[in-house]
């Protein structure tokens, strides 16, 4: 097992290293109006001090190496337009917590809703529960977010009295946001549960589960859920990055002051330190997200083994 | 046969219902099931042999159902039973089943170790988490496995064909049954690990007192473990009697021609012996015998009116008109009447 993890962790890190590079080099393409503020009123001397001062003139290798020094002192650069001077750790520690905050939030909502949502779906597949559940399904996956975005707004503001916009300190108004994050993921964990054990409910070891005189509702539990939700379990850190970072358009639309749409912002203003800081967090968490994945599955199933040579499925 | 009746089955009709039409699988049969002793049910494939024992069991499918009949088992009638809860006690506690294939009948995430302790904890009053323990290693000890204490804690992957099918055969000890049903246990394995399997279950039939029926096609099978031989055609019982009455004494075209197939009396550069044919669809009524017409010596009356259950001897009944007093003398097929000689059927 410390093995296994020792090699995930080192490729882990591997991968994050190749990431960093690239991104680094890429925002070294970059047009070099965004190191400063006033782009347009400097002269070509001025820009060249400047750019000799913030260490751009140096060599790649030699940039990378500062960056990486940077890095291991948490020290990421300032933010040049979104924010002027101040450092970019700093902006990120402000939005940064909203946003987890709320995703995870979300995610849990999700789990609680969506869970028993696939359950209900395959005990009572072909009836009317499974029926309802699926209209639930096809409607959340074919209507585009943004319409039943805006319907809750609407309706949730007006009909139950929940503020428009988003105030950390009332609890009543991380509802309509939360319950927005949350729509499309119990959509699809009650969809992938559902399927997931349906299959299990048609395998032998189930009908040997009934013929060894096992009540239903432990059978469902004991053996079809808990089989099921193996497969599931690899999804959920990778969704919910998902939740943490693809929240743009509910932030925009109760004005939460999170990371949603921080990187498209950057990117568009060539806050080259910003869009570094952020493209390196959601690299991590992906990476990160990836490898809880994995080992949650290896501690739930036996069958996938961890010592062997080309491990994992 | 003396003894005292287990189970006993009354004119037992089964019926599917399939893209709004019916299907009538289960034709009429009648069967008494003796304690202690095997019964082997024969027939090929969509005989209704295995939907005959899920009957005992309330599993049939959901589009399955019990049109007519009784099934009387500890004074009960199975064929009324609807409740699930009801079910619950006979499965397993009384009735217990092994099923064809070892290699998915094991749930794969749990240990072997925990999957018979299920059984113990839903039909046996132990409760201490040690007795249980202690129970679950004895099953494992009875069925032949290796080490139990280590293979306990391990799971389903990491045992052959043959060790997953003694693990199933301990769940189904566990449960504590009277009557233990095998549907077909050996066909998934292969030859060496059947003869196996098959003195086991002799063996543990001994020790627990155990009701065996076993369903099978493979006649060899049957002449090593079966007392008795029931054989089936399109959802009837058309012959029955002890083993060697059925072996050695045929009545019924259909099993002449079942024991004639047997790959053993095969001739060196010679095809080995088929039945022409299809069975009979079950959509439809059948009339008369349902094997008439695939019996190249089918009489006139074969075609027109079903035979009753001629009396052969005490324990051997068949339904042919060969049997009736004006039919034409007819013997068995030559291959069959040596059947004494095959090494495959010496006990």
């Amino acid at each position: 097992m410390a093995k296994y993890l020792a090699k995930r962790i080192g490729r882990s890190l591997i991968t994050l290293f190749i990431i960093i590079c690239v991104v680094f080099i890429l925002m070294r393409l970059m047009p070099i109006e965004g190191y400063f503020k006033n782009f347009d009123k400097m002269t070509d001397s001025q820009i060249q001090a400047g750019l000799k001062e913030q260490g751009l003139l140096d060599p790649m290798p030699v940039q990378l190496l500062h960056f990486f020094q940077g890095m291991l002192r948490g020290d990421f650069g300032v933010s040049h337009s979104y924010r002027e001077n101040v450092p970019v750790t700093e902006v990120l520690r402000d939005k940064l917590p909203v946003s987890v905050k709320l995703g995870s939030l979300s995610i849990l909502v999700s789990l609680i809703l969506g869970i028993p949502l696939g359950a209900v779906m395959a005990r009572f597949k072909g009836r009317i529960p499974d029926k309802l559940g699926t209209l639930f399904i096809v409607f959340i996956q074919a209507v585009p977010a943004a319409v039943y975005y805006l319907f809750i707004q609407m309706y949730g503001t007006t009909i139950l009295g929940i503020p428009l916009l988003f105030d950390a300190g009332n609890a009543k108004s991380w509802i309509l946001p939360v319950l927005s994050m949350s729509l499309g993921n119990i959509a699809y964990y009650g969809m992938w549960l559902r399927r997931y054990m349906v299959d299990e409910i048609n395998k032998d070891y189930v009908r040997l589960a009934r013929a060894k005189g096992a009540s239903g509702g432990s059978i469902m539990f004991r053996h079809v859920f808990r089989n099921a939700f193996v497969p599931m379990v690899q999804y959920l850190p990778s969704s919910f990055l998902n939740t943490v970072i693809g929240s743009i358009y509910v932030e925009s639309l109760y004005s939460i002051p999170g990371m949603g749409g921080l990187l498209v912002t950057v990117i568009k203003n060539s806050d080259n330190n910003m869009v570094q800081a952020i493209v390196l967090l959601y690299a991590t968490v992906g990476v990160i997200g990836l490898l809880l994945g994995d080992i949650m599955m290896t501690i739930l199933d036996p069958r996938i083994s961890l010592g062997a040579k080309e491990g994992g499925r | 046969m003396t003894g005292e009746v287990i189970l006993s089955v009354k004119d037992l009709n089964v019926k599917f219902r399939l893209r709004g039409r019916e299907l009538h699988a289960i034709r009429g049969v009648s069967l008494d099931v003796y304690r202690g002793e095997s019964l082997a049910v024969v027939g090929e494939s969509g005989s209704g042999k295995s939907v005959f024992t899920k009957t005992f069991m309330g599993l049939l499918d959901a589009n399955g159902f019990i049109s007519s009949g009784q099934i009387l088992y500890g004074g009960q009638d199975l064929a009324k039973l609807y409740k699930e809860k009801d079910w619950q006690k006979i499965r397993g506690g009384e009735i217990a089943m092994i099923m064809q294939d070892p290699m998915t009948s094991l749930n794969p995430l749990k240990s072997i170790g925990e999957q018979i302790a299920e059984a113990v904890r839903l039909h046996q009053k132990v409760k201490k988490k040690e007795e249980i323990r202690e129970k679950v290693l004895g099953y494992l000890r009875d069925v032949g496995i290796p080490e139990p204490e280590r293979r306990y804690r391990q799971f389903a992957h990491e045992f052959s064909g043959g060790m997953r099918q003694r693990v199933v055969i301990a769940i189904a000890l566990a449960c504590n049954p009277r009557i233990l049903i095998c549907d077909e246990p050996t066909t998934a394995l292969d030859v060496t690990i059947q003869a196996q399997i098959i003195s086991l279950l002799k063996e543990l039939k001994e020790k627990y007192h155990l009701t065996i029926v076993f369903i099978t096609h493979d006649l060899g099978v049957v002449a090593n473990i079966a007392d008795r031989v029931a054989v089936m055609y399109a959802g009837d019982l058309i012959e029955i009697g002890m083993a060697e009455e059925i072996f050695y004494d045929p009545k019924h075209p259909y099993t002449w021609a079942l024991l004639s197939s047997l790959p053993q009396l095969g001739q060196r550069g010679e095809d080995l012996f088929t039945i022409k044919g299809t069975p009979p669809s079950l959509y439809k009524e059948i009339r008369g015998d349902a094997f008439a017409p695939r019996n190249p010596r089918a009489l006139k009356i074969d075609y027109l009116k079903a035979p009753p259950y001629f009396q052969v001897s005490e324990t051997h009944k068949a339904k042919t008109w060969l049997l009736d007093p004006r039919a034409p003398k007819t013997e068995p097929p030559e291959a069959i009447r040596n059947l004494k000689n095959l090494e495959v059927m010496q006990r």
